[in-house]
This record gives structure tokens, C-alpha cells and sequence, in this order.
């Protein structure tokens, strides 16, 4: 995984977050409603949606999770855009 | 277990700098609405807890309210990055400046620091979720009167986003407590 700026990072991580605040909203609901089947199917989908947003962040920018990094070259998890860090 | 995920529930891009304002935020850090106690309520309180939903609710809105204390840092670490001394003092916190400089600090808009007075655990779930939804109405409520002095665009989007999750949570929370009271009769 090498960083790239051909790709729009911010653009990127917008569907990570999107998708990533839809999985969060329905496990909440699914939390207090645990047999409501139409959110069950929902959240089902949703997570997939989410890891398929991430895997492509990954892939084009840097790794959000410590387990994505790359161990060919360097710690490649010091790199990329921390939390307190404005993403540009 | 926590896992880290190197990101925010929406992103945190803050243009201007204003280290009054960061000192007026810092209070949903460390202040007594904040959302370093929303998240040690809730992770705590869960210890006592029985009721199944009543444990994920209070274990996935605790997490979450722990990615909300890293956004509050965030916005505070971008109002003042790069600001010296002087104009701390220039905006009026030059005191801040003195114990933290530019650090982020568990504390009120004040500069009381964060204590565990400000919550409950009582392994009572109706006193603990009642409590749990009044903190939410406290936070929003802090979150309203940021909205009240801020007029800077990039932090209000941020604060606006937090508000409404104060309001999510608390309609979540109101309906683990009819189903716990719906239990007891």
C-alpha cells in the first residue's frame, strides 16, 4: 500500500465515513429492536457496503486499522492522517 | 476489547484558529456534560448491567462517545495549533496557556479539571439509564450553547453532528427503559 495522490483521499474516506455511521446507526437500533428483521437484512448489507469503502481506503491512501499495514518495507502504520491531523 | 480505527465519524477540518473558542469546547472534553464522562458512565455502568440490550446499548454508545472525546480534541488541537503565547493571551487564555500550552487538557471551560463526581453507577438500571438520558439532554444542551457563540463554520458543522447524536442516544436509552420497565410489571 503506497500512499497516492492521484487519488481524492478525502473523497475516499467520506464514503468510509458514510458508510461506517450507517453500521453504527443500525447496530444502536438493532441494540433496542433485536427482532426487527428489515434492520437485521439492513445491517447485514450495510456492514459489507462499509468493509468494501475501507478495503478501497486502504488500498489507495494508508491503513486505518494496525492490522492493514504493510510489513514489506517499513511500519507503514505511522503514516497517513491522524485523528487530531487535518486530512488535505 | 477496543480495536482503533485511524479516523473520525466525520471528518474534523478546522481553517481558522481561535484558542477562546478551543477553551470554550474543551469543556465537552473534560467538562461535566462531557464526553470523557459519557463514555466512563456508560463503559462503566454496564459492568452492573444485566439485561442484554442494555449491555450493547450501553457498551456501543460508551464506544462511541469515545470517538466523540477524540473529535473534541481534535477540534481543540486544530483551533490552537501553531498559536504561541501571546496570542493565548491576546484571546483572553493566557492562564490555559500557562499550565498546557498548546496541550489538550481534561477540563472545563473554566479550567476545573475532569472528576468523577459528575456520574453514577448504581447497578440500579432505572436510576442508571434515567441518569444516562439526562446526561444526554445535559450534553446537547452544552452543544447548543457552543452553537449560541461560535460563528465559525467548520467547528459548528462538527458540533452540530455531535448535538444530534446526543438526541439518537437519547432515543435509544428511552427505549431500553421501557423495556426494562415493561419487565418489572
Amino acid at each position: 500500500m503506497m500512499e497516492n495522490k492521484n487519488v481524492n483521499s478525502i473523497q475516499l474516506m467520506r464514503n468510509v465515513s458514510e458508510s461506517a455511521f450507517y453500521v453504527t446507526e443500525l447496530k444502536l437500533y438493532l441494540d433496542t429492536h433485536p427482532e426487527d428483521t428489515e434492520a437485521l437484512e439492513l445491517y447485514c448489507e450495510a456492514v459489507k457496503r462499509a468493509k468494501n469503502c475501507i478495503e478501497i481506503f486502504e488500498k489507495h491512501c494508508y491503513p486505518i486499522f494496525a492490522s492493514s499495514a504493510d510489513c514489506e518495507c517499513s511500519w507503514e502504520w505511522l503514516t497517513g492522517c491522524w485523528p487530531s491531523e487535518k486530512m488535505i | 476489547m477496543f480495536i482503533f480505527a485511524k479516523m473520525t465519524q466525520i471528518p474534523v477540518r478546522i481553517t481558522n484558529k481561535n484558542p477562546k473558542l478551543a477553551s470554550y469546547i474543551l469543556s465537552q472534553y473534560g467538562g461535566p456534560d462531557g464526553e470523557l464522562g459519557a463514555s466512563l458512565r456508560y463503559l462503566t455502568q454496564r459492568f452492573a448491567q444485566t439485561d442484554k440490550s442494555g449491555i450493547a446499548l450501553l457498551t456501543d454508545i460508551g464506544t462511541e462517545e469515545l470517538s466523540h472525546l477524540e473529535m473534541v480534541g481534535s477540534i481543540v488541537t486544530q483551533l490552537t495549533k501553531g498559536e504561541g503565547a501571546k496570542s493565548f493571551d491576546k484571546y483572553g487564555v493566557g492562564d490555559y496557556y500557562i499550565d498546557h500550552a498548546n496541550a489538550v487538557y481534561p477540563a472545563n471551560a473554566s479550567g476545573v479539571p475532569f472528576n468523577a463526581a459528575c456520574l453514577q453507577s448504581k447497578a440500579d438500571p432505572i436510576a442508571d439509564i434515567m441518569e444516562d438520558m439526562a446526561a444526554e439532554q445535559k450534553a446537547r444542551a452544552v452543544y447548543d450553547n457552543i452553537l449560541r457563540i461560535s460563528d465559525d463554520p467548520d467547528v459548528n458543522n462538527v458540533i452540530k453532528y455531535l448535538r444530534e447524536r446526543e438526541i439518537v442516544h437519547f432515543q435509544r436509552f428511552g427505549e431500553l427503559l421501557d423495556k426494562l420497565q415493561s419487565k418489572i410489571k
